[in-house]
């Protein structure tokens, strides 16, 4: 494109076009941010349900902690190892969902705190946030499978008030299962063969 | 200021998307890296756009977005076109 005087018709072919372009294809890697917290909760959850069985040392139930220390410095090492090219309306709404949802994911267990650790349906509101944030980023990006697993982990999410004892941690892990990591690869999935076909913008 | 081919294309974009670097205008408007930036730089001396040079690793990363009055110049543009189309 040169730099040249236009005429009308010509601009509004250059809006038209420029608008066609900035159409959003699915973005290469999208899935991954789902990959690294869905693994690192299902393996954190097995670690303590196995861990707890084994030992019955209550003290192990502390490495939930280990979710946002591996998970948040590792997302921030993510975002900045590779700069996105384009930030679209869609990124930023996403990424409010995701910071508010992530805000409350880390204050409930801190409140839960000053409540009796027994009572306290942790677990079910930490997921409930979760799935809150899974079904909402899939409504937005409008992709099936993720509202999809997000409905479905809303309804696991309530489950886990009925489920009571260590069993809780077992579906606790394979709702990240089926909330994040299948949801996950099929995103790169589907992002891969967008690129392949020309719909793919990279970040 | 904005009847101009690649100006007009750069704004078009910026109204559309937060950001977007220099390696995703240059593809989309599939100009030449020395005339985007020498399009770039008077957009922002215009006060239209702001440009941010930042280092990801080793390699520069410049980010663009559009500031009020460019979103402003560009709604006056298209009603203007808008006008004369009738």
């Amino acid at each position: 494109m040169k730099e040249k005087t236009l005429t009308e018709k010509e601009s509004i072919e250059i809006i038209s076009r420029m608008i066609q372009e900035t159409k959003e294809g699915m973005r290469e890697g999208s899935g991954n941010m789902f990959l690294l917290w869905g693994y690192v909760s299902t393996i954190v959850s097995l670690i303590i349900y196995f861990g707890y069985n084994a030992t019955g040392y209550s003290n192990i139930f502390w490495l939930w902690w280990l979710i946002p220390v591996i998970g948040w410095p590792a997302m921030i090492y993510m975002l900045k190892r590779k700069k996105k090219r384009v930030v679209t309306y869609v990124d930023k709404v996403i990424g409010y969902i995701w910071t508010v949802l992530g805000v409350c994911a880390m204050l409930v267990p801190i409140f839960s705190f000053t409540q009796h650790a027994g009572t306290f349906p942790i677990l079910f509101i930490e997921a409930l946030l979760i799935n809150i944030g899974v079904t909402m980023t899939g409504l937005v990006i409008k992709y099936k499978l993720l509202i999809a697993s997000g409905f479905i982990g809303i309804i696991f999410s309530f489950i886990l008030l009925f489920v009571h004892g260590l069993s809780c941690i077992l579906v606790f892990a394979a709702m990240f299962v089926i909330l994040m990591i299948i949801p996950g690869h099929a995103l790169n999935v589907a992002s891969k063969k967008s690129k392949k076909y020309g719909l793919c913008s990279e970040s | 200021m904005l009847h101009s081919q690649l100006r007009l294309a750069v704004m078009a974009i910026l109204m559309n998307v937060e950001e977007a670097d220099f390696v995703y205008l240059k593809e989309k408007t599939q100009s030449t890296a020395g005339n985007l930036s020498v399009q770039l730089d008077k957009l922002s001396e215009a006060g239209y756009i702001k440009v941010e040079k930042s280092f990801v690793g080793k390699k520069t990363h410049t980010a663009c977005r559009i500031l009020p009055a460019g979103r402003k110049a560009f709604e006056s543009y298209v009603q203007a076109l808008k006008d004369y189309i009738g």
